[in-house]
This record gives C-alpha cells, sequence and structure tokens, in this order.
C-alpha cells in the first residue's frame, strides 16, 4: 500500500509544516491549537498505517527493505562532505516513533486552554515533534546530530516562555547541560568518521568500519558518546539538570522531556553506541551497569523527600531510565529489549504521571503533597487516574512496567547473578513513594490548607488524553508481546552485528 | 608587454578605485544621499556577480596574471566574495544609518577603498603587497571609525585604532624586511626554499628568521584580533558606526587571516614545527579569552566585539593543523561567521537607526516591539553558537573537524585538543548567545513597536537568507572551498 511513498518523511514533514503554518497563524492565533492538533493528529494516523504496513520480521519483501530496516529512503545531500538524507524504522525504533507522534498530538490536546502566546507555544511544539521524530529514523551521523540539536531549541523556549518562577534559571541550565553533552557526541561522530576513513556519515557503513577499530579507539569513542547520550538520559551524576527542568517546565513541556527526550538518549545508546562499537561498550559494561543500579536506587531515595509532586515524578524518571541503561549494559539480546520496552513503556506512564501534575497545579493552584489530602471526594476522576498512573509506574504486575522491569532483572540476573537483588531494593523504596504519596494527596480527611470551595474535576481535554494513555498502558500491560515481537527481531539484527566484529 | 596587459589582473580592485575616486564629487551632485549608496552598491554587486558567474557556474575564467604580484584564484575569490559581500550589507544598512551626517561621500568612498586593500591582500603572491593591501584597507578603517568625529567615542576608537594599526604595520613591515634579508625574496611562494637555504648556508639565519615569524605573528595578530594582541578591538567596535563595526568584524578581519594563510601556510611551512606550537597555544587562549569576558559584558557590541574575539581563535586552529581540509574549512566559516556576524552587527544598527540603546538591557522585550529584528538576531546568535542547522554549525563541523583528523592523519595527535577546545568553547559561548534571546523573547520591556528602516531590512535580509542557506545547502561551498584550499599545495590533504 505505501510502496513508494516515502512515508517516514511525510511523518517528519507533516509537523514541520504544521510548525510554519502555526507560526503564520497572524491573527487567527486562537485557532493555533486547532490547527497544531490537526496536524499532529495527521501525523499520528500516518505513523499508525506505516506501523500496519510494519512487518515483523522483515525479509526483502517489506516496503522499502534496506538491512534491516524498512521504509529505507537515501538522498545524497552534500558529496564533499559525505553527508546523506537517510532515514529507515526498524522494530528498536518503531515504538519510539509512535510513541512520538502519539505524545506530541496528546500533549498538545492537554495543553487546549493555553492563553500565553498560543501561536509560539503550539508551533514550537511541532518543531520539537519534528526534531525528535529525526532523531528516531536518522540513519545518518550529520542528520542525526542536526536533529538531534534542533530539539533543543524550542524546548529552551518552551522552559523559558512558558515556565514556572524560576524559568530562566532552568532553561539555562537545560539548555547548556545538554549542548555540552551534545558536542561531546559530536567529537566522538567526527572522529568515527575519521577513523572509519570512508568519507561518508552513513551510519551503517561507518558500523561495519567501526567494530574492527582498536579496542583502545573504541573505548575512547564510546566514553564519549556514552556521556553525550547518558546526560541525555539522564544518568547520575549528571542528572541535576532535569529535575529544575521538569519543575519549571509547563506541563505539555514535561511529559514531552520526560516522555520523548529522555529516550533521545537511550535511543542513542543502543541505535549507535552499543553496535558499532562492541568492544568498547563491553569494556565498560560494568560502569554503564553500576551508573544504571545507582541512578535506579539514587533516584528512589530521592524520590521519597521530594514534597513537589512533580519533582517526585521527575525523579521518579531518572530512577526508571535507569532500569534502561542496566538492560543495556547486560549486553545480551533479552536486557536490550528489555530497555528499549522499558523506555516506551516509561514514555506512556510517565506522560501520565506529568498530566495528573499538571491537573493539580491546575485545580488546586499547588503540587505540594503537604498542602492537600482527601482530594478524592471531590476530584473522584483525577483520584482514580492518578492512582492508576502511579500503580503503572511503581511496576503493577498487568501494567507495562511490569513487563519491562522484569525482564531487565532477569537480564541481570543472568549476568551478575545475585548482584540483581541492589536494584531490585529500589523497586520496594519506588512502591512506597508512589503510595505514601497517594495516601497524603488523595485519601484521607479534605486538606484545610488550600480553598477547596470550588475545587472542580478534571476537563474534558485532560481526561481524555490521560485515559487513552491508560488504556494503552492496560492493552500493552497485558499483551506485551504485540512489540516485544518487533523490537526482537531488530535486536536481533543488533546482536548479529555485535557478535559478528 | 603593454601596460592594459599589467593592469588586467587588477581590473576588480580598478573598478572600485574609480568609483571611490567618483563618490565624494557626487556627493555635491545628489540631493537624496541615498543615491550615492546605490552608486558605492553598483561596482560591489557587479564584481559579486562577475565573481559568483566564475566559481559557481563556471561562465568564464578570470585571465592568468602576467605581474608576480598578485594572482587570481579560488582562494582570493572566496575572500573576495566575503570582502564584497560584507561590504554590500554595510553600505546598505548605511544608507540608513548615516542618513543625516555631513560627508556622506567620503564615507562611501572610504568604504570602497577598504574593501579593495582586502581585497588586494587575498590576491597578494608577493609580501609587499601584502602590506600595501593591509595599509589601504587600514588607513580608511581607521577614518571610518572616526567618522562622526564630534562623538567622544568615536574619535576615541578611530585614536585607538590608529595607534595599534600603525604599530602592527610597523611590525609586519620589520618583519618583511629581515624575511628579505634571510631569503632575499619578497615573493610568498620562493620565500620557504630560500629560507631553507639559507639555514645551510649562513649561521644565525635560522634565528633571523624566527624573530621574524614572531613580529608577523604579532603584526597579524593585531589585525585578527587575537589574544593578547585583542585590546583595541572591543574599545573600537564599541566607538565606530555600528555599520563600521560589522565592516571590521566581519571583513577586516578575514583579510588579516588571508595574510595569515598565505604567509604561514605557503612561505613558513617550511619552518611549521616551530610556530605551529605557539599559534595553536595563541588560538586555545584566544577562544577562551574572548568567551570568558564575553559572558560578563553588557553591551552588545562589546559582546559582540569578544565574539568575534572567541571566532578568531576558532579560525587559528586550521595553522596548526595545517591540511587543505583545515583551510577549507577555515575559509567556510571565515564566509559564514561574516554573514552572521556582520548580520548580528546590522541589527544593532538597525535598532540604533530606531533610537534604541546599545546595552544588552535594550533587548529586553524585542520579540514584540520587531518580531522581525528579534528573529533574525536569534538566528544569528544560534548560528555563531553552531546550532544546527544553520550556517555556523555546518562551517565549525567543518573546521573542528579538521582537528580531529589531523591528529590521525598526519598527526601530531595533540591538535585533537584543539578540537576539544573549540568544542568547549562553543558551549561556553552559548549562554551568553542564549542571554541575548532569553531577553529577547522571555523578557519584557518597553512596548513600543520598533520600524525597521527598508534599507537596513534589505541587508539583514541578504545576512539571514545566506545564514539559512549555507546551513542547508551548503555542499557546493564546501565543495569550492575544497578547491580553493588546493592552492595550499605543500599541505597535506587531510581528507
Amino acid at each position: 500500500m505505501l510502496e513508494g511513498i516515502p512515508i517516514l518523511s511525510l511523518v517528519i514533514l507533516v509537523p514541520l509544516i504544521g510548525a510554519f503554518v502555526t507560526l503564520g497563524l497572524g491573527r487567527y492565533g486562537k485557532q493555533a491549537r486547532v490547527v497544531a492538533l490537526a496536524f499532529s493528529a495527521l501525523a499520528f494516523v500516518l505513523s499508525l498505517l506505516m506501523t500496519y504496513e510494519f512487518v515483523t520480521d522483515p525479509t526483502s519483501e517489506a516496503t522499502g527493505y534496506h538491512n534491516g530496516y524498512q521504509f529505507y529512503e537515501e538522498y545524497a545531500w552534500s558529496d564533499s562532505l559525505g553527508v546523506s538524507y537517510i532515514v529507515g524504522i526498524d522494530g528498536i525504533s518503531l515504538p519510539l516513533f509512535v510513541l512520538t507522534t502519539l505524545l506530541c498530538m496528546l500533549a498538545i490536546l492537554f495543553s487546549w486552554d493555553t492563553e500565553k502566546r498560543q501561536k509560539e507555544y503550539f508551533g514550537l511544539m511541532l518543531i520539537l515533534e519534528v526534531g525528535v521524530l529525526g532523531v528516531f529514523v536518522s540513519l545518518d551521523y550529520f542528520m542525526f546530530y542536526v536533529f538531534w540539536e534542533v530539539v533543543l531549541i524550542p524546548m529552551y523556549f518552551m522552559i523559558g516562555i512558558w515556565g514556572g518562577p524560576k524559568k530562566d534559571y532552568a532553561a539555562i541550565k537545560f539548555f547548556i547541560y545538554t549542548h555540552v553533552a551534545s558536542l561531546a557526541l559530536l567529537v566522538a561522530i567526527m572522529a568515527m568518521y575519521f577513523e572509519a576513513g570512508l568519507q561518508t556519515f552513513s551510519m551503517e557503513a561507518i558500523a561495519a568500519e567501526s567494530v574492527g577499530f582498536a579496542k583502545g579507539v573504541q573505548v575512547a569513542i564510546f566514553a564519549a558518546m556514552f556521556f553525550g547520550f547518558g546526560v541525555k538520559l539522564p544518568m547520575v551524576p549528571f542528572h541535576t539538570w532535569l529535575p529544575d527542568a521538569h519543575v519549571e517546565a509547563p506541563t505539555a513541556g514535561s511529559v514531552l522531556l520526560a516522555g520523548l527526550l529522555l529516550k533521545m538518549g537511550g535511543y542513542g545508546i543502543i541505535r549507535v553506541a552499543i553496535p558499532s562499537l562492541p568492544e568498547g561498550a563491553s569494556e565498560l559494561s560494568i560502569l554503564m551497569a553500576v551508573i544504571g543500579v545507582v541512578s535506579i536506587v539514587y533516584g528512589a531515595m530521592l524520590c521519597l523527600a521530594q514534597k513537589d509532586l512533580k519533582k517526585m515524578v521527575a525523579y521518579s524518571s531518572i530512577s526508571h531510565m535507569g532500569f534502561v541503561l542496566l538492560g543495556f549494559a547486560t549486553l545480551s539480546q533479552v536486557g536490550i529489549v528489555a530497555g528499549v520496552f522499558m523506555m516506551f513503556a516509561h514514555g506512556l506512564v510517565t506522560a501520565v504521571l506529568f498530566m495528573m501534575c499538571g491537573v493539580m497545579q491546575h485545580k488546586c493552584g499547588t503540587r505540594l503533597i503537604p498542602m492537600l489530602g482527601g482530594l478524592s471526594k471531590r476530584m473522584p476522576i483525577a483520584a482514580t487516574l492518578m492512582t492508576a498512573g502511579f500503580l503503572a509506574s511503581l511496576g503493577l504486575p498487568g501494567l507495562v512496567s511490569f513487563a519491562a522491569e522484569f525482564m531487565v532483572f532477569y537480564a541481570t540476573f543472568v549476568k551478575w547473578s545475585l548482584w540483581v537483588l541492589v536494584p531490585v531494593v529500589a523497586v520496594v523504596v519506588t512502591a512506597a513513594y508512589y503510595l505514601w504519596a497517594l495516601q497524603r494527596s488523595m485519601f484521607g480527611p479534605m486538606t484545610d490548607r488550600i480553598d477547596t470551595s470550588h475545587l472542580k474535576d478534571m476537563d474534558w481535554f485532560e481526561y481524555v488524553p490521560v485515559a487513552a494513555l491508560m488504556a494503552l498502558i492496560a492493552v500493552f500491560g497485558v499483551f506485551p508481546g504485540l512489540i516485544f515481537s518487533r523490537i526482537d527481531s531488530a535486536v536481533e539484527i543488533v546482536m548479529r552485528l555485535f557478535g559478528g566484529g | 608587454m603593454t601596460v592594459l596587459n599589467m593592469l588586467e589582473p587588477f581590473m576588480p580592485q580598478l573598478i572600485l578605485v574609480l568609483f571611490a575616486l567618483l563618490l565624494p564629487a557626487l556627493d555635491y551632485l545628489f540631493k537624496d544621499k541615498r543615491l550615492l549608496a546605490v552608486a558605492t552598491l553598483m561596482p560591489l554587486v557587479g564584481v559579486a556577480v562577475a565573481i559568483v558567474a566564475w566559481m559557481f557556474f563556471d561562465a568564464w575564467t578570470p585571465p592568468a596574471s602576467s605581474v608576480p604580484l598578485v594572482e587570481i584564484d579560488l582562494f582570493s575569490g572566496l575572500f573576495t566574495l566575503v570582502f564584497l559581500s560584507v561590504g554590500i550589507i554595510v553600505v546598505l544598512t548605511s544608507a540608513d544609518f548615516v542618513r543625516g551626517d555631513r560627508n556622506q561621500g567620503e564615507y562611501y568612498a572610504l568604504i570602497l577603498l577598504a574593501v579593495t586593500g582586502m581585497t588586494l591582500v587575498a590576491e597578494a603572491t608577493d609580501l609587499f603587497v601584502i602590506f600595501v593591501g593591509l595599509e589601504i584597507a587600514g588607513i580608511s578603517s581607521f577614518a571610518l571609525s572616526g567618522f562622526r568625529k564630534r562623538e567622544k567615542r568615536s574619535s576615541e576608537a578611530a585614536t585607538k585604532y590608529f595607534i595599534v594599526g600603525g604599530f602592527s604595520s610597523a611590525l609586519t613591515l620589520f618583519a618583511i624586511s629581515l624575511f628579505y634579508g634571510v631569503a632575499g625574496t619578497t615573493s610568498i611562494s620562493a620565500l620557504g626554499p630560500a629560507i631553507e637555504g639559507a639555514f645551510s648556508s649562513f649561521e644565525g639565519s635560522d634565528s633571523v628568521a624566527m624573530l621574524a615569524t614572531v613580529l608577523v605573528l604579532a603584526g597579524f595578530g593585531f589585525k585578527v584580533a587575537a589574544v593578547p594582541f585583542h585590546m583595541w578591538a572591543p574599545d573600537v567596535y564599541e566607538g565606530a558606526p555600528t555599520p563600521i563595526s560589522g565592516l571590521l568584524a566581519a571583513a577586516s578581519k578575514k583579510m588579516g587571516f588571508a595574510a595569515f594563510f598565505k604567509v604561514f601556510l605557503i612561505g613558513l611551512v617550511v619552518t611549521k614545527t616551530d610556530w605551529e606550537v605557539a599559534i595553536a597555544l595563541i588560538a586555545i587562549i584566544t577562544m577562551t579569552v574572548g568567551n570568558l569576558i564575553a559572558v560578563s559584558q553588557t553591551n552588545i557590541k562589546r559582546m559582540l566585539a569578544y565574539s568575534s574575539i572567541a571566532q578568531a581563535g576558532y579560525l587559528l586552529i586550521a595553522l596548526p593543523v595545517g591540511t587543505q581540509y583545515a583551510v577549507a574549512g577555515a575559509m567556510f566559516h571565515i564566509m559564514t561567521h561574516a554573514f552572521m556576524k556582520s548580520g548580528a552587527f546590522m541589527v544593532v544598527a538597525g535598532m540604533g537607526s530606531a533610537a534604541i540603546g546599545e546595552k544588552l538591557e535594550d533587548f529586553k522585550g524585542l520579540g514584540k516591539r520587531s518580531p522581525f529584528l528579534a528573529l533574525a538576531m536569534a538566528l544569528f546568535l544560534l548560528s555563531l553558537a553552531g546550532i544546527p542547522p544553520l550556517a555556523g554549525f555546518a562551517s565549525k563541523f567543518v573546521l573542528f573537524s579538521s582537528a580531529v583528523y589531523g591528529s590521525i592523519d598526519p598527526g601530531p595527535g595533540w591538535l585533537i585538543w584543539l578540537a576539544v577546545a573549540a568544542v568547549l568553547n562553543s558551549a561556553l559561548s552559548l549562554y551568553y548567545y542564549a542571554r541575548v534571546i532569553k531577553y529577547m523573547y522571555m523578557d519584557s520591556g518597553s512596548e513600543e513597536k520598533v520600524k525597521v528602516p527598508r534599507w537596513t531590512m534589505a541587508a539583514i535580509l541578504i545576512a539571514l537568507f545566506m545564514t539559512v542557506f549555507l546551513g542547508v545547502f551548503f555542499d557546493a561551498t564546501v565543495d569550492v572551498c575544497l578547491r580553493a584550499a588546493e592552492a595550499f599545495t605543500d599541505l597535506p590533504l587531510g581528507l
């Protein structure tokens, strides 16, 4: 059906056009949300069409098949440097790609009542979508880096213009932190390019050459890349930009930041760093595992201490992304699949959590847990959805995170046997902070510390996206195989490269 | 050989000079002084079109030079194109900026003369021609900086620039005389072999050559405002009329680099091991000092001046790396920097025409007051910081990557630290560029709308177009830069 249609480019192009249209609305600025929603929905529908046509175990008959990738497109851009526009998708990028179009659409819907500078707000969101989508399908380092950096600017403005009281500090900190990391990545890319000496930035071509690099070179380049991707992930000790950025960002910004931008870091590690530099990865796998475990445990501990709901959710992201890193660090098929699945799961769950924090801020005027209490009586929908979201995040069996966490533990046990107990303990802490927060904010006696007389439950544009996400969380929790099988066959190809040397 | 034959290679300069001589007379003729700007644009655009037709469309080929002093090749063509483009942008903005001033004929004539001097440096194959070019451009720029002689800052800038400039010229001239003493020639391409011959034939010549190298390094260092020869730049850029600050930062500085490349990478490439460490250190110190001091500036022109100093540090990387790819990268960055930096200065000039100050705080709320100026400035600054997909990213990518590759082949391995330093500095620079963007979009200031004068807007649009265009479609330009760098035959390819 999609034979001959550049579907991936189309999905990227739609929000780009949408961004220009939205920004150029002029005095029809009030309609920005409608226009932005329409374009993001179109991108989502197109990405679903593409998913429908996607083949789990691709053979050369699959649409646009090329070495394990589907819907492959390649156009030369600069011959003198060897830059091409190459996009393609496989089982690793597919869940993240569709997650991107989905979350952007829902985030736009969730921001329905934004009043401040609407054109810019929705336009920037669409530009952000372009950047993230581009990262997930680029198969050329130069393009990858361009998309990677394009993401920074809209997010900087979203925090800086629509953010909370300390937005200036948070915005610039986010910008500098992640930009420094990007530059480490840039140097790593240059080193790969020249060390391979092929005069091309094609990831595949360079990977074929780079697996044979000397061990020292591999370790050095891998370390630089790991830093570049790890800050974005984020990993302890380079995580401090995240809580600041989240606390100050508007809700939709947080959703996209945690749901998508963090995934870029994880995706980079599995798409680029590990398969291209297998020896470097094995040398540093213990380091990755240690950082992963520290992020899991330390992040969870920090959550216990938070008074601000949103800050707690932000720290929980650090903890959960630690699972991704731990899964990757095992360098085993099941661990990597688990890591990718965890990213997808976390994207869905964390979006729910941040939206719920946004609802609290919106309706109650505060997100401080000690100020809240007993809200379930007045806000039954909110209480239900928040409970469901918290349970999903703490890894309740039957919901999507459980499968991912369980697999990470399994892979860790296979590789490092009883050391797995360290991150397992963190799960107990996770359950503790979520349930404790829930109890203090939603249940118990009604709070008298804020004015509850005019308290209303969630608006339609708030509960529709949250409920939709919860439905997906349940579906993929019960049938994780829907995604597993796709990731699995793609990781198998990666592992083959990895072992092949 | 007829006189006409001898004049042929100087055709572009002759056209520029002819108009420069006419302009003061035209000043009496035209009531509407904007016609003067039009008259100035004619030769600039004409020569620029001819060069683009030659370099990018192969419409014609320049004749081989019949005098052993200058040579028109792709290298000089690219530089000339940069000078002419900046000239066009500056003249367009000046039409609004100096509208009420006296002596506009002389003002435009001096701009043309400055550009003439710069093009001469780019085409020079002889040390003396370089010197003559530097002087022509230098003296015109001194006068231009002090154009508003009743303004104290302007006069102070001119005086400072004149003293420092005169001093650096003296150093350069002294260096040339020493080189002549050692080598017996002033031809740049013959300099290397002659110096090598002198080393083996008479004693002490190596120390004289070393002294001359240090002197010429200092002399050119002043021109490009490399640390520690940079002190004049912020004062002069601040005091000079804003379009002229743009001319100095975007064109005059690049002339210094043309001279640098010619003398060091053709003439002195035989002694590269003697000077490469020194220049590498200067490069790192220059970019770091420039960026660090830029952070604390409160005046936009001073901030841009320090950012120019930092950019000079990036460009100096090409000398110690010393591959054709590095020179190509530097040339590409010179092109992109010319547009983004002159564009940024023209935005400041546009604000000046609307009687807004030059303090960073004056940018508060500009996003509302003039969406065009704010967007243009934001793009110029992001490009300067090297954010893709803008031109500054593409050129920094080529330039910095040349250091990475240079460290792998042909070495030495420490060249990688130049790339690391440059990359870290880029990150640092983002801080002060982003701060201006924050002022423009995130803070609120005066609500009064700003009207951008039409000619200034045209100038900014040209710079903006090139800043975006070169960032996305860099292939043809990189290709020409690489071919131009082939003129440096003694250098390894490095790609």
